[in-house]
């Protein structure tokens, strides 16, 4: 039996570890200079960013969290405090990190001047943040996006663009700042830069051999989550898309032996990354999911009004708030453009907004497709709610039907 | 009246409009355009909860969906809900509303479902722009479904029912704050419980002949002095409000989301050591949220003025504002001799259950001792939630 790793490790993961580093150290200093603002992935990031306010992601720490596996930990010190179990396994890792730093050995935030949030992506985030601006005293923005039914109606558009002129007040304040049109048209610039670059990298993966895998892409999107609109993070992606171009020229999949293409829908669970490595020595490959592919679109536009009228665009429209609908479509165009055996929904007890529904969306993707899928449960942080042996069931009795 | 008595005598009530040709439209978060609604020849309930329906819901949701509407979807499931015309869900009020509202529509295709979308704050005039024309298109889907155009005379016949029906609760809410022993909380509890299962005007009617009896009671004093704090308790300040409250008697509140005033009258029947004058105010959506809500003025355009209405009701758990909240409640708690507060927490309500640690501290700050309930809709661990506020209530007695 060889000792060869059924996977490849990408060479920009190197890279990824120092953008990581910098941008913490960068977080610091922000936080010193009383610069630092605490985001949600799916905030305009490109308007602080053009206001000189540093943003830093508690969601990627949480991620991180997770991967380190004190997840279970980090989440109890926010539930000694009252947070039940059943909330938000990020939200909890946040809560808990804010109130006993000097108990988390990787992961803690330095201390914000305010709270970005946008809930594109959940109800919970609001909540969420109320609770970190309680524990610290900075104060919460909340842009609100309603969800979108169908295409955005223009009072919804009106709505969301007055939201944003709110933000800019509310910056201007907080961190006595103000939006210049130049700066504000140059970030909006290496923010979408960086999107193309890594939306490329994605579609790269509709090549077999995929060149990459799920936990490849999951690693590779912090920066476009935490430095998008910034110069080293459009530099990121070019030195990833050439790797990735390179291992499509040469037939180098992100599997050594790829055999099964599946679609991952929903956040990992990112304690346990080797799942899909396990996987991988049985030939399966994920060349996509939903979660990063929930980023794309640019944010264009000659002057602020129509960068912002760009904005409204781009973080109305993200995945998570989208109907039913609208998902289920992305699942089978995905499959479809992937050219997909299969799916796998991870239903994470954590994230209502991102799994419910998947009871019924499995059923309907499978109708349009004709491709099976499981669903398996479980969280992304906090690994009390996984339980591994009765998932791996699960995803063999799915693999069987490719044999 | 026990819960499954409220339910059954509400059920009633539905029949007996429907069997009268009424068409009743269901609704599910605790702020509907009540008028607008009647408006359109429609008869606005509250989408109950059914404790006696169990575990239908698999097929479609996970176990983490909120208590709420997995009770929702069992009972639709197993067709035990009454005659409805439609139903009107919530967008962007809370996760697991936004996402059930979708899979009922994929698993229920001939129940007629609509949409509201809410701000999720009050933005001043930026979110009653946008709620108001939600509200028209919500109006203009009524119209297309129903064929019961906007009638601007129902409208104001309807603004001045509601009017006077949330009056008189608020009275009934001051009085029991007040002079807890001129009004029961199951009463109080069954007239709100009459309002959600359908406001008519025989309903207002019933209303206004017990308040007949309660205001004979009270001396003129007395009267200005619920008067001061209805307006107080609607302005949302009760900075200005000073008076004497009895406070030999321990004086309880309960605090919480989407659980109604009569499931709590249920579970305090029976507990030793309550007496009659001890629940004094719930602080519910589905009570005293939706009692205290603004007047909407006919003056001005319906659907503006209905959004405004809602939008100057006091904030949800969904909603932003947790600050002010917890500063209300402070106040509620001080000025009005509250002695121990219950904080409800549905099961998987992620608005109750990331609120609940600031309610518990927002009360320990000004010292009134808390406990934490969580509920579910079945109430599946009843004996040991009436423990729990036995417990509760024997500390308080014995501080
Ligand atoms: S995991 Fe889900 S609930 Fe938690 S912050 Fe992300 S989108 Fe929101
Ligand atoms: S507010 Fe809470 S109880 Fe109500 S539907 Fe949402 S999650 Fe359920």
């Amino acid at each position: 039996m060889s000792d060869e790793k059924p996977y490849r490790k990408l060479e920009t993961q190197a890279l990824l570890q120092q953008i990581a580093f910098r941008h913490g150290m960068e977080a610091m200093a922000a936080s010193e200079e009383g610069n630092l603002a605490w985001v949600s992935s799916g905030f305009p990031v490109e308007i602080p960013v053009a206001m000189n306010v540093f943003p830093t992601y508690p969601e990627q720490s949480g991620a991180i969290i997770g991967a380190t596996k004190i997840g279970p930990e980090v989440c109890g010190f926010a539930e000694d405090l009252g947070y039940s179990q059943e909330l938000c396994s990020y939200a909890r890792a946040s809560i808990g990190s804010t109130d006993r730093p000097d108990d988390v050995a990787m992961g803690a935030l330095p201390k914000p001047q305010a709270f970005l949030g946008c809930n594109n992506i959940c109800g919970t985030i609001l909540k969420w943040y109320d609770a970190n601006s309680e524990q610290t005293g900075a104060p919460v923005f909340l842009l609100d996006t309603p969800p979108l039914e169908a295409e955005q109606k223009p009072h919804h558009r009106a709505y969301v663009k007055q939201g944003l002129e709110r933000l800019i007040e509310f910056l201007g304040k907080t961190f006595n700042t103000t939006l210049e049109e130049d700066k504000f048209r140059e970030v909006a610039d290496l923010s979408s830069r960086a999107i193309k670059l890594w939306t490329q990298s994605l579609k790269a993966c509709q090549n077999k051999p995929s060149p990459l895998n799920c936990a490849d892409r999951f690693l590779t999107m912090a920066p476009v989550v935490s430095s998008r609109g910034m110069e080293h993070c459009t530099e990121f992606y070019e030195v990833l898309l050439a790797e990735v171009e390179d291992r499509v020229k040469q037939s180098i999949g992100a599997i050594r032996e790829e055999k099964i293409r599946l679609l991952w829908d929903n956040i990992p669970p990112w304690f346990i990354l080797r799942f899909f490595n396990q996987l991988a020595a049985r030939g399966v490959v994920f060349p996509a999911d939903t979660y990063t592919h929930a980023w794309s679109g640019a944010v264009e536009g000659t002057d602020t009004d129509s960068l912002l009228d760009g904005v409204v665009d781009i973080y109305s429209n993200v995945y998570l708030n989208k109907n039913l609908d609208a998902k289920v479509d992305k699942m089978c165009q995905l499959i479809k453009d992937f050219d997909l055996d299969g799916f796998v929904m991870f239903s994470v007890r954590s994230c209502k907004r991102y799994s419910l529904g998947q009871l019924v969306s499995k059923e309907i993707v499978t109708e349009k497709t004709g491709v099976p899928g499981v669903v398996i449960e479980g969280d992304m942080v906090d690994s009390r709610l996984f339980n591994e042996a009765q998932i791996q069931t699960r995803v063999d009795a799915l693999l069987e039907m490719f044999v | 009246m026990s819960f499954p008595e409220v339910i059954e005598q509400s059920n009633q009530v539905l029949q007996a409009l429907v069997d009268a040709g009424e068409r009743v439209i269901g609704y599910v978060y605790p702020h509907p355009p009540h008028e607008i609604l009647i408006a359109h020849g429609l008869k606005p309930s509250l989408v109950r909860t059914n404790p006696s329906v169990v575990g239908a819901y698999e097929a479609s949701l996970q176990t983490f969906s909120c208590s709420l509407t997995r009770n929702l979807f069992s009972q639709r499931v197993s067709s035990s809900f009454p005659l409805l015309a439609g139903i009107v869900f919530s967008g962007n009020t809370c996760d697991a509303l936004q996402n059930v509202g979708d899979i009922w529509r994929k698993r229920f295709p001939e129940d007629r479902v609509l949409r509201l979308t809410y701000p999720v704050g009050d933005f001043g005039e930026a979110s009653v722009d946008f709620l108001s024309m939600e509200i028209e298109a919500l109006s203009n889907e009524l119209t297309g479904l129903y064929g019961v155009a906007f009638s601007e005379s129902n409208f104001r016949t309807a603004a001045l029912l509601l009017h006077e029906i949330r009056d008189v609760l608020q009275l009934f809410y001051t009085v029991r704050l007040l002079y807890p022993s001129l009004i029961s909380y199951n009463t109080l509890s069954n007239l709100v419980g009459e309002f959600l299962t359908a406001p008519t005007q025989e309903a207002s009617e019933r209303m206004k002949g017990k308040w007949e009896e309660v205001v004979e009671k009270l001396d003129t004093n007395q009267k200005n002095t619920v008067e001061q704090l209805r307006e107080s308790l609607l302005n949302q300040d009760l900075s200005d409000f000073e008076a004497e409250i009895d406070s030999a008697n321990h004086r309880i509140a309960v605090i919480g989301g989407m659980v109604e005033p009569s499931t709590l009258a249920g579970l305090m029947e029976n507990i030793p050591g309550i007496t009659h004058t001890t629940l004094v105010l719930d602080m519910l959506s589905f009570g005293f949220k939706t009692v205290f809500t603004p007047p909407v003025s006919i003056e001005g355009d319906p659907f503006r003025e209905s959004a405004r209405s809602i939008l100057g009701a006091h904030s949800e758990p969904t909603q932003e504002g947790l600050p002010k909240r917890t500063a209300f409640l402070k106040d509620v708690l001080t000025k009005l001799s509250i002695h121990g507060l219950i904080v409800c927490e549905q099961s998987f309500c992620d608005p109750d259950e990331f609120e609940a640690p600031s309610l518990e501290k927002a009360a320990e700050e000004v010292g009134v001792a808390t406990v934490k309930l969580p509920l579910d809709s079945e109430l599946s661990d009843r004996a040991r939630i009436e423990g729990r506020i036995q417990t509760f209530l024997e500390t308080i007695n014995a501080s």
